[in-house]
Order: C-alpha cells, then structure tokens, then sequence
C-alpha cells in the first residue's frame, strides 16, 4: 500500500467511526433499581456508551446575551449507562460541564445546569422516529427532566398554579395566619423535576396527574454532571419492553445562558435490553453510519439550492427561513433526512412562534394540518444518501 | 389580533409623579411570593434612566420587515433594584437607621432630575408605564412554549402559568420590559390588567387610584367612550415608542404645556418650551405634532367659546365617564363559557388535567 491510500484509508476510517453510534446496552439485574443515585456503586459495574451532544441551532433564539455566549459552542462528549429490571430502567447519564450552575436565589438571569431523556412513543418503524426536538405531528414523546434550579414556590403544593391563594383572601387572622404561613412554606417547595408529553415543540406540555411515575437527580462532582432517570418500563404513555428502543438527551449549561432551545442535544441512541430479544432493525438503523458520498452530496446540496433557505456553515447567511443545519448531523438520523427531503410534509418543525418572523413562514396551515413550504425533492436513491451522508458532517466539533 | 381591544390613555399634562398608581399596583399585585422587585405599574422621570435601567436600550420589538428583535434579560441588582427596607424596629433601642441591604440601585433613582440647567432650560416630565398589552407583543412572540396569549374577548395578554417554564425569552422580547421574572416560582409574570377587577366592571386599580385623575380605560372600538375620543377622534392620545412594531395599546396625551425657557438674566424667552420636540418625537413619533396643534386649537377654542368636548374630556370630570367598562359584556362571555367571573383566567388552568395526553394542538397565531 502506498503512503496516498494508506493516508486515505486511515482518514476514511477515522471518518466512518465519527458517524457510527454503538448501541447502549441496559443491564438486567434482579434488584430494586427505583433506589439507584447518580452515585450509585451499581454504575461501576456497567458498561459505558458514548454519545454526542450537540448544540441545538435549529432556531436562533432571541435572548442577545446567550446568543453571544453560544456562538461558538462546541459538542460534547457524554457517557450513558442504563439498568434495568423486570418493572424498571434506569438511565445515567455523564457530560462534562466547567461549572456548576444551579438557578438559586433572587436572581432574574440566573440559569441552571440540567439534563432530559426523551423516549418515543411509538418506533415499531425505525425509519419514522419521531422528530428529534421534542417529537412532530402524530409522533409523540415524553420527556422527563431535571434541572439544578432551587426548590420551587407552590403555595398549595400541588403545582397547580391557577389554585394559588393569597393569605389576602383568606379569612384569617393573627395565629391562624402565622400557622397557615408556615403550613405553606412547608408543602410549597418542590423539585425541578417535570415530565411532558409532546409533538413538537412549542406543543410540550406537562403531565401533572401523576399518571407518569418516575424519578430523576443530579450530582456534580470533578467537572462533570451525573444525573439519573428511572421509569417504569412500561406505563401509560410508552412500552420500552420490545427489546431495544431509542432514546435521546439533551443537556443544558446554565452557565452559558442554557435553556429551552439553547442546550445540547444527541440524536436517537439505540437502547438495547441486555437479557431481551428483539429490536435488531432498530438498533441496525440507528447504529449504521451512512454509506454515501459526502462530496457528491455537498455538490447535490448546492445544486439544489439547499442554502437559500437552510443556514449551512460556508454556505449561506439565509435569516429566519427554515430550520438552520449547522448541526443537522450531530442529532439527526439518516431516515430523518432521508424522509425531510422526499416528503417535507411527513415532519413540520413548528419552528419560531409565526407572528416572530410573518415574512418567512415554515409551513402553511391547510385543512389544520401544517404543510411545509419547502418542496418535496424525489431524488434517486444514491442521490439522497450522498445528500444525507454530507449533513451528517455538518456538525459542531467535540471539545 | 383579539375581537375587541381593552386600552388606557395617560394625560401626562396632568401626571404628577405621585406614584399612587405604583402603590395601588404593588399593594394589590407585586408585594409577595418572589414578586417584590417588579413594578408591573411604575413611574419615571423622564429624561432619565428609567426602570428596568435603560431599558430603552435593552432590545426586543420588531425591525421594519417584522422580525422579531434579539433583547436582554435585565439583572435584579444592576437593572431593576433589589427592594430594601429599614430597621425602624430597631430606632427606640437607639440604633441608626439604616438599610438591610446596602442600596446600589433602584427604580426612580434619577428621580426628577431631568437633563438641562438650572433655572434656564431645565425639564423633566413624568411617564407612568405599566404593560401595553400589545396588538402584536414580543413577549407572545418570543415565547416558544406558547405560554403567552391574548384574550380574544379585550385583548388583555396573560402569561399562562401553567404551560410557562421561566425560559425568560419573553423579557428579552418584550422592548418595553413589562414582563418580569419571578424567581421564587421561575415563571414570568406581567400586569394583567386587573382583569378580574375589569371584568366586574372596576378599572384597574392603579388607574382607579390616580388623584390626578389621568387615566382613561375603556375598549377602543366603543365610540361613545372617552378612549375612542381621545386615540381616534382627536388624535391626541399616542402609543409610546410605536417604533418597537408591537402596536401598543396604552395611549399618551403629550406633554404640551411646559414653562418657557428663560435667558442668561432669568427672563422668560417668550414662545420657548422647555421639552425639545424631538425628545416628545422619539417617545410618540411624529404625530405629537399634529397631537400638539389639536390640544392647542381645542384649549384656544374653549377660552374663547367655553366649549369643547376634548377638554371636557382632560379635565376628567367624572370616573363613570372615564372607565368605560361592560361588566354585562364579560358576564355574557361566562355565561356562554358555562364558566363564572372567577378572579382566574380559564387558561391559567390549561394542560392541568394531562388525562388527554398527546391529544393537545399547537396554538396558531396569526
């Protein structure tokens, strides 16, 4: 072999192993892991999968000051661990952050550091995963999350915000009042700790029945977050049980202004139940790196004209037209892609609140159903996966 | 845009910078549970910093072509001003009176004090703000939770506390900075118009507290009330700053009347004003001048007839004409609801029962 293929091939290697995820492979243990903690000696004994995390630049938010700090955020590299049981799972996950940031005091810009777990409702076909911010249209997830914020002011406890009361109208006075001070004080603290059902962004929305038990808690410890999911494998709102499922993260730094949008985000990790059968389409689909031609995409992309409404680094400046892709291949699958460009329609980012940017609507509502304002693109096969084997470069390095 | 549009006209001719409204406001709203630094209703001396500091210069609002703006979150500390109190317990055990926290900032800390020198051309005037509730508002627009949404019934713009997560993008939207961050809860939090007050037919406290009787609520289609009079008969009532895009909804009547400026001998130069035009320009835009010639003509003619309705109207003679408000008109709409008047908005109470999981739509607002 001569030292040019030899340089190639090396550089071809390191280039495919970027792309390949590997599967998370969750434990079967008999034992309780509803008790587990971020620092648990459990997670020792547990093998460790590396994942992305990737800076959401889909939309640019308008807070001046966060944008500034972000503009040149790099991804990081996080490690998830899961364990499970006949009733249980439970999800760690490890991401570096330099500090610790916990939203605390009488403060009106202070933010938190934090960390969610997405999971699909449904992903019998693993070409339709839901979309990766926070689902789409028909393609539900559910969200658990935990931030460092302190202990939230409730004053009945309940969070159930629109039952406040104000000692005003209560009719009290002297002791009694004193007392029903202190009986709030005492039930109106609780954790930022929340779970959501959700097709879309913008469409969140929390489920406060109880009907979604689960857990979730934090540590910082050596430059680095731990924090921990535990949920029931199967309850009202998802089955987990088929042998493998996917599974996201996000990531928030509070220290540069992280919330909402403005976090990290990985793609769909593949989750494989360690003792079960079952899931291999799934897992074959999320952990395959694209087979295309990264420079006939990015000749493809251009030539269809992909940046005069998506930002792509080096390529265009377009404003507020349609989802940026700066970091499209960090948390997206080829079949996302794939599917994006064939059928717009199949997956509508809802995208800014439409009276932000009214010149440049994403999509049109007809018949109450969003409709994409990107045509559909029927490309031959090769075409496409040369198309989607050169977004997924189009991401932020590791730092 | 909502089906009718609740407003409010300030005659700032008229605003003496007593701050009861910021009183009736905070007594009733703002003086507990994480809210004791917000002013949802405050005053300002004006030239001057303002409150939050500067917040002319903070962002938000939208450019010509109706993008929305990138905006700033302001500090407590630096920007609004921590609320401090005293140790006047402490006075008869013969302490100094002296403050819990040591004072760096604070809303009305420029107080009158103006720009220009003293005697000759110095001025100030006062501009009470609360939240314009707004046609188009940044803060809905910024939300990316769909937490914000105006009544369709009088356009009143609530945060709905349920669905708001405290991501903040609204403050940084909103070019007014009438929107505020509630740590104790970490949710937004705005002026909501005293709607539970409105809705039984009461204005809003702070503009039923006004001793100098400058304020004038009612719905802007109502053409037989005083706020229609005054913003589309006469024209003499202006939204602040309408450069922002928002198209507010609370209205100003120009200061007209200033005293002269005076001479380096402490002579009055006659015809002089002390408030430039152009300050009154960048506030209200040019229509202040048209604003300014109609308050003129009205105040000649009544010296010369004893007639005219716009004065009649800015002397305020009585609140019934004042506050135009149908109490019959919102219990209509609980009535077709099957809801009643409770001091709760029905959308505080959205996404609380979750029995319905993912079968929610995404609100569109158009």
């Amino acid at each position: 072999m001569n030292k040019l293929t030899s340089a190639v091939a090396v550089s071809a290697l390191i280039a495919s192993s970027a792309f390949a995820q590997d599967a998370v492979v969750a434990q079967k243990t008999d034992r309780d892991v509803t008790k587990l903690t971020p620092t648990s000696k459990a997670w020792g004994y547990v093998k460790g999968t590396e994942i992305g995390l990737y800076p959401q630049t889909t939309v640019t938010m308008n807070d001046a000051k966060a944008n500034a700090l972000n503009k040149s955020q790099k991804a990081k590299k996080a490690t998830v661990k899961a364990i499970y049981n006949d009733k249980n799972i439970a999800f760690l996950l490890e991401w570096p952050d330099g500090t610790r940031s916990v939203q605390s005091g009488y403060r009106s810009d202070a933010y938190g550091d934090g960390f969610a777990v997405q999971l699909p409702v449904n992903y019998g076909d693993p070409q339709k995963l839901p979309y990766i911010g926070m689902g789409s249209e028909g393609r539900p997830v559910v969200i658990h999350l935990q931030k460092a914020v302190q202990p939230i002011y409730e004053p009945n406890g309940k969070g159930d915000v629109g039952a406040q009361q104000n000692v005003l109208s209560k009719n009290m006075f002297g002791k009694e009042v004193g007392e029903y001070h202190e009986a709030v004080q005492k039930l109106a603290v609780s954790d930022y700790q929340r779970s959501f059902v959700s097709e879309g962004f913008r469409s969140m929305t929390e489920i406060k029945d109880g009907s979604e038990k689960f857990s979730a808690d934090m540590e910082y410890d050596k430059k680095a977050w731990k924090g921990t999911v535990i949920r029931p494998l199967k309850d009202a709102y998802l089955n987990l049980d088929n042998g493998a499922f996917p599974v996201a993260f996000a990531a928030w730094d509070g220290a540069r202004m992280n919330r909402d949008g403005l976090k990290l985000l990985s793609s769909w990790i593949p989750v494989k139940l360690g003792d079960e059968k079952g899931g291999d389409a799934l897992v074959a689909e999320l952990t395959t790196a694209p087979k295309g031609d990264v420079e006939n995409g990015k000749n493809l992309v251009m030539q269809n004209g992909c940046m005069g409404c998506h930002y792509i680094p080096g390529m265009s400046q377009p404003g507020y037209m349609a989802p940026g892709l700066a970091n499209i291949g960090g948390y997206s699958t080829d079949a996302y892609l794939k599917e994006s460009m064939v059928d717009p329609n199949a997956i509508v980012v809802p995208g800014y609140n439409r009276n932000a940017h009214p010149n440049t609507p994403w999509y049109n509502v007809i018949d109450g159903k969003r409709q994409s304002t990107m045509p559909p693109y029927p490309l031959d096969d090769k075409s496409l996966d040369d198309m989607v084997a050169y977004m997924r470069t189009l991401k932020a390095e590791v730092e | 845009m909502s089906k009718r549009q609740l407003a409010m006209v300030m005659d700032l001719n008229k605003c003496i910078g007593c701050q009861t409204c910021t009183v009736a406001c905070k007594t009733q709203w703002t003086n507990r549970n994480g809210r004791e630094y917000m002013y949802w209703n405050n005053v300002e001396t004006y030239p001057g910093t303002g409150y939050p500091k500067n917040w002319m210069e903070l962002g938000g609002g939208f450019d010509a072509a109706g993008d929305l703006q990138a905006g700033i979150v302001p500090n407590i500390e630096a920007d609004y001003g921590v609320p401090w109190d005293y140790n006047h317990d402490e006075l008869q055990f013969g302490e100094q009176l002296k403050p819990n926290i040591e004072p760096t900032w604070g809303p009305n800390w420029d107080e009158d004090e103006g720009e220009g020198n003293f005697p000759s051309d110095n001025y100030f005037f006062y501009i009470p703000r609360i939240c314009n509730h707004c046609t188009n508002p940044g803060c809905l627009s910024a939300c990316p939770r769909d937490a914000i949404f105006k009544r369709e019934q009088d356009g009143v713009v609530l945060v709905d506390l349920d669905r708001c997560q405290g991501y903040r993008y609204c403050i940084a939207g909103c070019p007014y900075k009438k929107i505020y961050f509630n740590p104790k809860i970490s949710k937004s939090e705005k002026c909501i118009l005293c709607f539970p007050r409105v809705e039984k037919g009461l204005p809003p406290a702070c503009a039923q507290q006004c001793v100098g009787r400058i304020r004038f609520v009612g719905f802007l289609d109502d053409e037989e009330g005083q706020v229609h009079k005054l913003v589309h008969k006469y024209k003499v009532a202006l939204p602040l700053r309408s450069d922002y895009g928002t198209q507010p909804n609370v209205y100003y009547v120009p200061p007209t009347e200033a005293p002269p400026k005076f001479d380096a001998e402490g002579r009055v130069i006659p015809g002089s004003n002390r408030v430039p035009i152009e300050e009154l320009e960048k506030l209200f835009g040019k229509e202040v001048h048209d604003a300014m010639k109609t308050l003129r003509a009205e105040m000649e003619k009544r010296k010369k007839t004893g007639e005219s309705e716009l004065m009649d109207i800015l002397i305020a003679y009585k609140h019934q004409d004042m506050f135009r408000l149908d109490q019959e008109y919102y219990q209509g709409i609980a009535k077709q609801q099957g809801t009643s008047l409770a001091p709760i908005d029905n959308r505080y109470m959205a996404g609380k029962n979750t029995e319905n999981k993912y079968k929610f739509k995404v609100v569109e607002y158009e």
